[in-house]
């Protein structure tokens, strides 16, 4: 009887095994010396003086905002892509070789979305339907490499906008550090003092070595998980190799010449909202901080039917898809989801994510911000 | 078997020669660009395999290595030979795998070769848009071919398990293919998303990161690694089960 | 009963050996002792528990209780050192249908390590050859008769030079031509000095080839021994045919023979039929035969028929195992 035990222990033992190995590889790589302590101020300056501008990695991206998730693949629309990218989970690849190249891939399932820079070449490729978009950015158009449409906005960015806007309506701290793609990292804490917002916490890990931002990690009120995560999972500090960078249409794709619009329109709209804008239909704000509340007058949404709205963020609309040929048509998921993720309340319709509410009211105003619905509704009356 | 595989990529080749146009974005990924190359015939037809061929192929096979002797009532005249049965049982194994590895690769070849034979060959046009030459794209077919192999390696163990239990081979071939199934569809379910990443079919038909530029390794090492702990597993829950096991058959 | 053999000479040796399946005991507490060169007959009603011993020596179950020796050698832990001195067909062969008789020898035979690859061919031939297939070595096993499938299962246990071979009913299925083969085949073996163990349901066959025999009923081992130690085991009896069955048991009895009547009731011409062990073995009377009938007849008693019956190895069998009992050929 000893010997059958004795031929079952293999079976016993190699779960418990790869159960340990996880459990190990799961706890935090035993960091092995802690950074130096720094202040806030400290870290947000490594941060500004980062220079690190030639890297590969990728990034994983996650949200819970409590939106229905959407099928993948960039599949539908344009208008759906942004939303898409905030409901499941996405990984893509990121190649920076100084200001001038820059590559990202997002990694749809059997397909792949693709934004290359190469000096002034700008080209977008989608393999889904094999569509190919191609921009000549003017030769003014120096190193700002944020203009690059950002659905994959990388921690460098998001740390970097987050950080303009510091001010008193933020309490800044640096927490215990954290590992992110196998490095030390600082954990900046960016903590709301208004009570009034939806948002909890965000918590920026800054590189401890050279104060590249690794990720970021908003945590909305009431909520353990984080509402929206993106951090590397591997980093290469190193350039990537320059083929990278060179990209040819292949043969077969439609490939579409986007005209680049004015450099001052484009850099303050992205084209899409620049027709709102010249209307004279630009959102108005109320509130500050953390608590502001965007209003868009009637009609600056476009709502085909009953059911329509969103208010995009202007840095995250219609990524990929630039120059859309049937809007009706293409607008319709959209509509489906909002149908699916609005709730009727007094006066309108909200559609409620944990980070952000959208109220669109009866009458065409659509408000949205970071805060309850009762502030929406606040900002809604005249007053 | 291999060749009831080997129609697939058969068949999706003539279907789409004889229709007149797909419209991109129809249907499985990579069938609107056969018309243009017909080496994405390989990879359409493994793309068509993964979720139901290939499994149920290979736990037929995995399933019927020790439960199909024990049926045949030759299992004990094996072991009488006497084989013994650690050999045996790696032995069977190693006849599971190989046609896990026999399987994706007559796919990949047929459909390679069939669509040379009804289209036109020439650069492969990659996910991200980059294009490689025809030589390139074989190997990376091959190298599809050897993913979707690793893939099949923790079920081959799960088969090669479930034929220690039984003498009736079709139990254990139908329990493993059934297996196959619902690890799909827990897949498949956002509420079990703890889940996901442990269930041995979940990487599948991430082999599509061997048709980006650069290729991403990744998937194909996590699968590695989570297919080898399939394997220690189920390996080591086969051996206790056959080497205590009476055989009675 | 069994005489006391040293333990290098036995062929297998049993101690206790027991198996359990759930609640029913298949194999309880059988000790066997095959002495080495021995044809030994294994004897018993079918789901006595022949097969499930077999299982257990060869290493293919492993035994609740009690140990197995094979050629000296623990089993199972020496299965490995055993078992390619050991030629066996268990319950019946077993081939792959597709595949052609000298294939699934081939197949076999590869299966173990110990034996050369490079006399395979060679030794398959021979073994087919010695049980009649060389005719049929190309077909395919699914298009063999159930009499030519155990030919070549036979041939199987045959593959290489045994000094055991452990044959569980290995002339089922054949014609009688076929079972007088297999009877001089295991004769012949035996002549080259191996060990053969012969289980079989059949009394007459175990008869006429084996030197040795053991007797299992419902998982019992009841007996064993050379056939004639189980022979004498029973007794020879007098059988009296009488219509004043009355007065001749009282006669018998004081003679201190016990008698009893038979279960068959009358015999021919009407009257009993008695029977009694008989006299002048241990312990039953000193009276002769003959003494016997001389004073029935004194008694007035009038003896129709007398007789002195040896028990054969069948009513032996009955006695032991309690059943009825195959007695085909």
């Amino acid at each position: 009887m000893t010997r059958t035990w004795l031929r079952w222990m293999p079976a016993a033992v190699v779960p418990a095994v790869i159960a340990a190995g996880v459990l190990s590889g799961s706890l935090p790589a035993s960091a092995g010396d802690p950074l130096p302590e720094k202040t806030p101020r400290q870290v947000l300056l490594m941060v500004a003086q980062h220079g690190e501008k030639s890297l590969s990695g990728t990034l994983e991206q996650t949200s819970q905002m409590g939106l229905p998730e959407l099928p993948k693949a960039g599949a539908g629309s344009p208008e759906t892509a942004w939303l898409e990218l905030l409901t499941g989970p996405h990984t893509a690849r990121v190649y920076l070789d100084g200001p001038e190249k820059a590559r990202v891939q997002i990694m749809d399932r059997m397909a792949e979305r693709n934004a290359v820079r190469n000096g002034d070449e700008l080209w977008f490729y989608n393999s889904k339907d094999n569509t190919a978009a191609h921009a000549q950015l003017p030769a003014d158009a120096d190193g700002r490499h944020e203009a690059r449409p950002g659905t994959a906005t990388t921690p460098e960015e998001l740390a970097d906008k987050l950080l303009a806007k510091l001010d008193a309506s933020t309490e800044v701290t640096v927490g215990t550090d954290v590992q992110v793609a196998g490095r030390s990292a600082y954990n900046l804490l960016l903590t709301p003092t208004s009570d009034a917002t939806l948002v909890d916490s965000v918590a920026i890990a800054v590189d401890g070595e050279t104060g590249l931002p690794l990720g970021v990690e908003v945590k909305a009120r009431g909520q353990a998980e984080p509402a929206f995560s993106v951090a590397y999972t591997s980093l290469t500090l190193e350039a990537p190799d320059a083929a990278i960078f060179n990209f040819t249409p292949p043969p077969g794709a439609t490939v579409e010449e986007i005209p680049v619009p004015d450099h001052k329109a484009a850099a303050a709209l992205p084209p899409s909202d620049a027709a709102a804008a010249k209307a004279g239909k630009r959102p108005t704000v109320t509130g500050t901080g953390w608590a502001s509340v965007l209003e868009f007058p009637a009609g600056a949404v476009a709502l085909p039917g009953k059911a329509q709205g969103g208010a995009p963020d202007p840095a995250t609309a219609n990524p990929l898809r630039p120059g859309t040929s049937d809007p009706e048509g293409t607008r319709t998921v959209a509509a489906a989801l909002l149908e699916q993720a609005a709730v009727a309340v007094p006066g309108g319709r909200l559609v409620s994510t944990s980070l952000v509410n959208v109220l669109i009211l009866n009458d065409g105003r659509v408000l949205a911000g970071s805060v309850p619905l009762e502030r929406l509704q606040a900002a809604a009356t005249p007053r | 078997m291999l060749c009831a595989l080997a129609a697939i990529p058969i068949l999706i080749a003539v279907a789409v020669r004889l229709s007149s146009s797909v419209p991109p974005g129809r249907g499985p990924a990579f069938l609107d660009r056969i018309t243009q190359n017909g080496l994405f015939v390989g990879v359409t037809a493994m793309l068509v395999s993964v979720p139901l061929f290939l499994p149920l192929t290979v736990g037929v096979v995995a399933g019927d290595t020790v439960a199909g002797e024990a049926g045949l009532g030759t299992l004990r005249y094996l072991l009488v030979a006497p084989a013994g049965r650690v050999r045996l049982l790696l032995v069977k194994y190693a006849g599971a795998v190989a046609f896990a590895v026999a399987a994706p690769l007559v796919v990949a070849l047929v459909g390679a070769g069939i669509g040379a034979a009804l289209f036109p060959v020439g650069p492969v046009t990659l996910l991200s848009g980059d294009s490689i030459g025809a030589a390139e794209a074989l190997q990376r077919l091959l190298l599809i071919a050897a993913y979707l192999a690793v893939s099949l390696m923790g079920l081959s163990a799960i088969g090669l398990f479930m034929s220690t239990l039984t003498d009736v081979p079709v139990g254990a071939m139908a329990s493993t293919v059934v297996l196959s199934v619902v690890s799909q569809v827990l897949d498949a379910l956002p509420q079990l998303e703890w889940l996901h990443p442990w269930l041995f079919s979940h990487y599948w038909l991430d082999f599509a990161d061997l048709l980006r530029q650069p290729i991403a390794w990744e998937s194909f090492l996590t699968n590695a690694l989570l297919q080898g702990g399939y394997v220690a597993v189920f390996g080591a829950l086969a051996y206790g089960r056959f080497v205590t096991k009476d055989v009675l058959s | 009963m069994t005489a006391a053999v040293p333990a290098t000479e036995l062929s297998i040796e049993t101690t206790g050996l027991s198996k359990r399946f759930g609640h029913q005991l298949a194999v309880d507490g059988v000790d066997l002792a095959v002495p080495k060169g021995s044809v030994f007959g294994f004897l018993g009603p079918n789901g006595s528990g022949k097969t499930t011993t077999i299982r257990l020596m060869l290493g293919l179950a492993v035994p609740t209780g009690g140990s197995v020796r094979l050629l000296g050698e623990d089993m199972p832990r020496q299965l490995h050192g055993v078992l390619p001195r050991v030629g066996a067909l268990v319950e019946g062969p077993a081939f792959y249908p597709f595949l052609s008789g000298a294939a699934n020898l081939h197949r076999f035979d590869a299966a173990d390590p110990h034996v050369p690859a490079a006399t395979r061919k060679a030794r398959v031939r021979s073994a087919l050859e010695r049980v009649g297939l060389t005719h049929a070595a190309d077909k395919k096993v699914r298009a063999y008769s159930l009499g030519m499938k155990q030919r070549l299962g036979i041939a199987n246990a045959l593959l290489a030079p045994r000094d055991l071979l452990i044959l569980d009913e290995p002339t089922n299925g054949l014609d009688p031509q076929g079972t007088r083969e297999v009877r001089s085949l295991v004769r012949s073996l035996a002549a080259d000095g191996a060990t053969v163990f012969v289980s079989s349901h059949l009394l007459a066959e175990v008869e006429q080839i084996c030197t040795h025999a053991a007797i299992m009923s419902a998982g019992r081992l009841v007996a064993q021994g050379t056939l004639e130690e189980l022979r004498q085991g029973g007794q020879a009896r007098i059988r009296v045919v009488t219509p004043d069955a009355g007065t001749a048991a009282e006669v018998l009895s004081r003679l201190g023979l016990s008698a009893a009547t038979s279960p068959g009731g009358a015999a021919p011409g009407g009257g009993g039929v008695l029977y009694a062990p008989l006299p002048g073995a241990a312990g039953n009377g000193e009276a002769a035969p003959e003494a016997v009938v001389a004073a029935l007849v004194a008694a007035g008693v009038r003896v129709r028929g007398f007789a002195i019956e040896q028990v054969s190895l069948e009513d032996r069998f009955v006695a032991l195992t309690g059943e009825g009992f195959d007695v085909v050929q």
